[in-house]
């Protein structure tokens, strides 16, 4: 994520994927409220697509961006799925600028195949009811 | 003192205007606080007591239904000491009680109990002490507007030619009602207030160079082909009204319709859509795109949304996309709505970043100074200048910008 490597990195999800960024509070139904992403496997193709295009002009040039990943928590296995939270603290730099994102992930990991893939993922950002600047790029 | 009227000539526009930071103060007191500012919709607060935290210019704003149901706005400071009363960005109360030294207010702003109040002496009159309202409010089809000025024209003038084109976004629920209930996504960005509507207002210029990507991406997954917008530009797309307010009118375009069968949800709503407003009127509305607008100065309709446009210094400006619902249709409607908004808007949508990126960039460029004209002439030459003194242009013209221009000119000298 932090090197532009996407086309890897949409290959170790799910094809049933969802990605989610809730808005405004960490518990919402994205039915009836708006998310920051909530991307299906459909979606989800078409950003990175997007990505790649070299068309996103906040990506030009792209930012420098390095991420910390702690405080990992592996909840029970039910069947072939697994649990799993952390934190994180990402960088991103860019136009002698630096703005710092933190949150929590809770990954849902799949055994797809003798590997696992992330079926489930949803980040829930410590400013997701504040004004923040552009997020072009993958959390 | 600067004078406005020499930094907009036409078409051309002054860089100081977006950098100058006496400027930004000028538009405090003759713009924000003069003129009718969009402060929220009766939808976010239905019930008694309902509130929400708003700010008008840097004036820190409650908008509350009262237990009586009126719907008020109160300048958000204690009478005492000045703190805030309200900090909750949204909720329900009974009552607004500063931390600070428990002064509590009633949802109508009376100031119910000065605490420790026999320290005062019995000149202390509670009624001249009540949170103060803002001089002037008023709503039109649940869309609230409050003024920091008592005197001015009224809502009703200030909307003017605006109403019809809101009317026709507010019908596109079968039920003349739509909710701001789905959340709102905050941006921030580091440019001038003015580069968002002079943008938004004109996706269809830029379009094709900034949004083209996106545009393919949503072609091939729906079908829903938009490059005809642009390749056959047609007249009275691009409308000026009086006031300032801008509006691209889709109506007279032709836009290919989606490949893909309507689900049992459209149909569904195409009836109670024809069940509203009859077959005609019903067909118009869901045929064609409704127009999106910008009422000057902050309030924006497009497609998925209502946008506020919050300035916070003059190289600085808050964005809120507050989707809209639509009263009265199939749930999945609604839901289909939201997701289209996310691809499109918000800090991670694939269409209004690559806006905000330019936004950025052109107030980097314009800081620098030097070389300093913006041109916004494009189809000046062939304006149609309507009766009620606004104008219609081309597809991708300009000539709803120079409105804009013009009318801000106007009142940026008003208090001259």
């Amino acid at each position: 994520m932090d090197e532009g490597r996407y086309r890897e990195w949409l290959d170790l999800w799910t094809d049933d994927a969802q990605y989610w960024v809730p808005c405004n509070d960490d518990d919402i139904d994205p039915a009836k409220q708006v998310s920051i992403i909530y991307d299906d496997r459909d979606r989800l193709t078409q950003r990175v697509e997007r990505l790649l295009s070299g068309s996103v002009l906040s990506q030009q040039p792209r930012p420098r961006m390095r991420r910390v990943v702690s405080n990992i928590e592996i909840g029970p296995a039910s069947g072939a799925e697994v649990t799993v939270e952390s934190n994180f603290v990402l960088g991103v730099a860019r136009n002698g600028t630096k703005h710092v994102w933190i949150g929590r992930s809770i990954h849902q990991l799949r055994e797809d195949g003798g590997t696992l893939k992330i079926a489930r993922k949803k980040v829930l950002l410590i400013d997701n009811d504040q004004e923040i600047p552009l997020l072009q790029f993958l959390i | 003192m600067i004078d406005v009227g020499n930094l907009i000539q036409g078409t051309r526009i002054h860089g100081s205007l977006y950098r100058d930071p006496e400027v930004f103060e000028r538009e405090l007191n003759e713009i924000w606080y003069k003129v009718w500012v969009y402060v929220g919709h009766e939808s976010e607060i239905p019930n008694r007591g309902d509130f929400v935290r708003r700010m008008i210019g840097r004036q820190p704003v409650i908008v509350v239904r009262g237990a009586d149901g009126t719907v008020r706005a109160f300048f958000n400071r204690c009478r005492h000491r000045g703190n805030m009363v309200c900090h909750a960005d949204r909720g329900n109360t009974a009552a607004f009680t500063c931390p600070y030294h428990g002064w509590t207010y009633s949802t109508a702003g009376a100031l119910q109990q000065p605490t420790f109040e026999d320290g005062y002496d019995s000149k202390l009159r509670r009624e001249d002490f009540g949170l103060v309202p803002l001089p002037r409010l008023d709503a039109y089809r649940g869309l609230i507007f409050a003024s920091v000025s008592p005197e001015g024209i009224t809502l009703d003038e200030h909307l003017g030619g605006a109403k019809e084109f809101i009317d026709l976004f507010m019908d596109l629920s079968p039920a003349g009602r739509v909710s701001l209930t789905a959340g709102n996504q905050k941006v921030r960005y580091a440019g001038n207030w003015k580069f968002m509507p002079e943008n938004s207002m004109e996706g269809d210029y830029h379009g094709p160079f900034i949004h083209k990507v996106a545009f393919e991406l949503h072609s091939k997954k729906t079908g829903f082909d938009v490059s005809s917008l642009y390749e056959n530009e047609i007249p009275d797309v691009i409308r000026s009204l009086p006031g300032g307010h801008m509006v691209e009118d889709y109506r007279g375009a032709t836009i290919a319709p989606p490949k893909r069968p309507p689900s049992a949800a459209r149909i569904a709503y195409a009836d109670a859509m024809k069940r509203a407003y009859g077959e005609e009127k019903a067909g118009k509305l869901l045929g064609t795109m409704a127009p999106l607008i910008y009422i000057f100065p902050n309030l924006m309709y497009l497609m998925t949304h209502i946008r506020v446009i919050a300035p916070v210094s003059v190289n600085e400006t808050f964005v809120y996309y507050q989707p809209m619902l639509l009263d009265g249709v199939p749930d999945e409607i609604n839901e289909e709505r939201l997701r289209m908004h996310e691809f499109m808007f918000g800090a991670a949508g694939f269409i209004s970043p690559d806006d905000i990126e330019i936004m950025e960039r052109i107030q980097t460029a314009v800081n620098a100074g030097g070389n300093e004209w913006l041109f916004i002439g494009r189809g000046a030459h062939r304006d149609t200048v309507l009766p009620d003194g606004g104008s219609t242009g081309y597809t991708m013209d300009e000539n709803h910008i120079r409105g804009f221009w013009q009318h801000y000119s106007g009142v940026m000298n008003a208090g001259a």
